[in-house]
């Protein structure tokens, strides 16, 4: 899958948050999908929400029925994320694209086991206080404890803190 | 052909041979017996000597020979040139000069001869001689300093006190004479004779006590008659109240006048104002702080000031700086300080100054006030690692195990002490510039990553794994 799609998504989501937005949208694909659903888990976003080129009301975020995706309106569809923000900062303030096309970064169970420990492996710092790797493997898009709770590795796709 | 040839020859011929030398025959007899032969005759030098010494072509005449020097003569040049004052010259001198200036001429007339001035007085006509004729009566403001008309001030003059003035109002007062001068009438005892003046009324006899009353009262009597009488000299006039009030001297220097229109200068210590404004010690200070620089900090602070006093304090940067003005440079003191409690307070603070001592009180006042706590995971490192960046400067620090120690640069390590944090590492990678790099390590220690807001923020739940693995027992 390309990947180029998700570091776009990380720069945008660390520019909105930055910028202190409270709802913002990313490209509909199978990917950015299943990284939002993966933040989401992590608690880093609030809402994943997905709609047209307009947001969906914040009262339905949670609820919201999108219209259904054809051939005509496939190119408009967004994900909706809600960004959080906690003490005047946001909860997430740093979002680093890991992988790009023209350099994947793939890790191993045991590289992930020392990179989670906070020991550097080749390429991949290790995490410090408070961070997430977001990695993916053939279970979908986990997050780096969630990896190796179910013992699998993959293409690590970005950190957020 | 030697040029030297003929000169050497004359030298020999005039110098070294004796017999050939021959003296100038105009050299006097008396001179020439105390001469040697051979310095009489030779020359030192290579201009040739003149034949003979040159002599005025009139024969001089000595004065006395002239009768110019005689006594009569003398003492005649002397009574029409240098004769003493005459009385009405005296009178007119009188008139113009003050009776000292009078005697100073006296004294002065009396202290030269007049024959001294005929023999040796004479107008100087040598290189240095003044370029005027001036006899210093005139006083001219170009040229002359300004005249002092009083007494320079008495430096031990000072204000007056209560007494002080009393007194010199009496005095003033006594100017204007209507009467006795204060203080000076007759009281009962100056009645009585001289034997019984020591004695107490009490004990002197009935006649001379009724006697001394009697001849009291008469006194008294005469005085009011002689009050009751107009007088021309009535009191003060309202030009002399005046100028008792806005000319009168306040100071104890008898209204004593002034060269200068300026007041003189207030004393180093004004009565009644003295130690007035003096900050009160609190006794609570125990002493510590005479000068009352932690006067501020303590009302900061709420510390005490043996509190303040047992801060840990460093200096981590001293820089001279100078502020180049069109006067020329200004040089001051530029001074970083840091200060802890060693347990988790830090805080840093900088100033400036041009004296060196005052900028180091003033920057560790500063960072004493600019105290704060700064976050420390179980007392002795930092949470996370934690980047501070100023200017160029980036400041990386890590935390570190238990044991691990500070190994950080000396700077960065004073700071760590004085806050308390004992296991640390430090990088810094880029620009090392002193004062950026104690600005950057305090913005990272400022900014390190709370667990709890994270864990709120996410809404997750974070456990510290030492905590848990060691059951809470860690120091």
């Amino acid at each position: 899958m390309p990947i180029h799609a998700i570091t776009n998504s990380c720069a945008h989501l660390q520019n909105a948050a930055r910028a202190r937005l409270g709802l913002t949208s990313i490209p509909n694909s199978k990917y950015n999908l299943r990284l939002a659903l993966a933040m989401h888990r992590a608690g880093l976003v609030s809402s994943v929400t997905r709609g047209g080129p307009t947001p969906p009301p914040p009262e339905s975020l949670l609820t919201h029925e999108s219209e259904p995706v054809t051939t005509a309106n496939v190119a408009t569809r967004r994900i909706w994320l809600g960004l959080k923000y906690w003490g005047d900062k946001p909860v997430m303030s740093k979002l680093q694209a890991v992988s790009k096309p023209s350099r994947k970064i793939t890790a191993k169970i045991n590289e992930l086991e020392k990179v989670a420990r906070g020991f550097r492996v080749g390429h991949l710092k290790g995490l410090d206080l408070g961070e997430c790797l977001f990695v993916s493997t053939d279970l979908g898009v986990l997050e780096i404890r969630e990896a190796l709770e179910k013992k699998v590795g993959g293409l690590v796709l970005c950190r957020v803190s | 052909m030697s040029v030297a040839r003929p000169a050497a020859r004359r030298l020999v011929v005039s110098g070294c041979l004796p017999g050939v030398a021959a003296a100038p025959s105009s050299t006097p007899a008396s001179c020439r017996q105390f001469l040697p032969a051979a310095q009489q005759s030779s020359n030192f030098h290579t201009s040739s000597g003149l034949s003979a010494r040159k002599r005025s072509r009139f024969s001089s005449v000595p004065a006395a020979k002239m009768g110019l020097i005689n006594e009569e003569k003398i003492q005649e040049f002397t009574q029409k040139k240098f004769p003493k004052f005459t009385p009405e010259e005296m009178v007119e001198l009188s008139k113009r000069y003050s009776p000292e200036q009078i005697a100073a001429i006296e004294a002065g007339e009396a202290s030269i001869n007049p024959r001294d001035l005929t023999i040796q007085g004479r107008l100087r006509d040598d290189p240095y001689v003044m370029e005027y004729l001036d006899d210093f009566a005139e006083h001219q403001p170009i040229i002359d300093k300004r005249p002092q008309r009083h007494a320079p001030p008495d430096p031990g003059a000072r204000f007056m006190d209560l007494d002080d003035f009393t007194e010199d109002l009496i005095r003033w007062a006594d100017q204007f004479r209507s009467g006795d001068v204060t203080g000076t009438m007759k009281k009962v005892v100056d009645f009585v004779p001289r034997q019984w003046k020591d004695v107490a009324e009490g004990q002197w006899p009935g006649e001379v006590r009724d006697q001394a009353h009697k001849d009291f009262k008469a006194y008294l009597q005469e005085q009011i008659k002689n009050a009751a009488k107009p007088d021309n000299m009535s009191g003060p006039t309202d030009a002399d109240v005046l100028q008792y009030i806005l000319e009168r001297s306040s100071m104890t220097d008898g209204n004593l006048k002034s060269n200068s229109s300026l007041a003189p200068a207030l004393p180093r210590k004004v009565p009644g104002v003295a130690g007035l404004y003096k900050n009160a010690i609190d006794p609570a200070d125990e002493g510590l702080d005479e000068t009352g620089i932690y006067q501020d900090l303590k009302r900061r602070t709420g510390m005490t000031v043996r509190e303040i006093l047992s801060l840990q304090t460093k200096a981590l940067v001293r820089r001279f700086v100078s502020n180049q003005t069109r006067l020329g440079k200004i040089q001051s003191t530029s001074v970083l300080y840091c200060a802890g409690n060693g347990d988790g307070w830090l805080g840093i603070g900088m100033a400036k100054s041009t004296e060196p001592l005052i900028a180091s009180t003033k920057a560790r006042l500063m960072a004493i006030r600019d105290m704060k706590p700064i976050r420390r995971y179980e007392n002795r490192t930092i949470y996370g690692n934690v980047t501070g960046k100023v200017s160029g400067t980036v400041v990386e620090l890590s935390a570190r195990p238990p044991g691990f120690g500070l190994r950080v640069q000396h700077r960065i390590f004073e700071m760590c002490r004085a806050g308390g944090i004992h296991d640390l590492a430090a990088r810094v990678p880029r620009s090392r510039n002193p004062m950026n790099t104690v600005k950057a390590t305090w913005e990272a220690l400022c900014n390190q990553k709370d667990p709890e807001s994270i864990a709120i923020g996410r809404g997750k739940k974070l456990v510290d794994v030492r905590k848990v693995y060691y059951g809470g027992s860690v120091y």
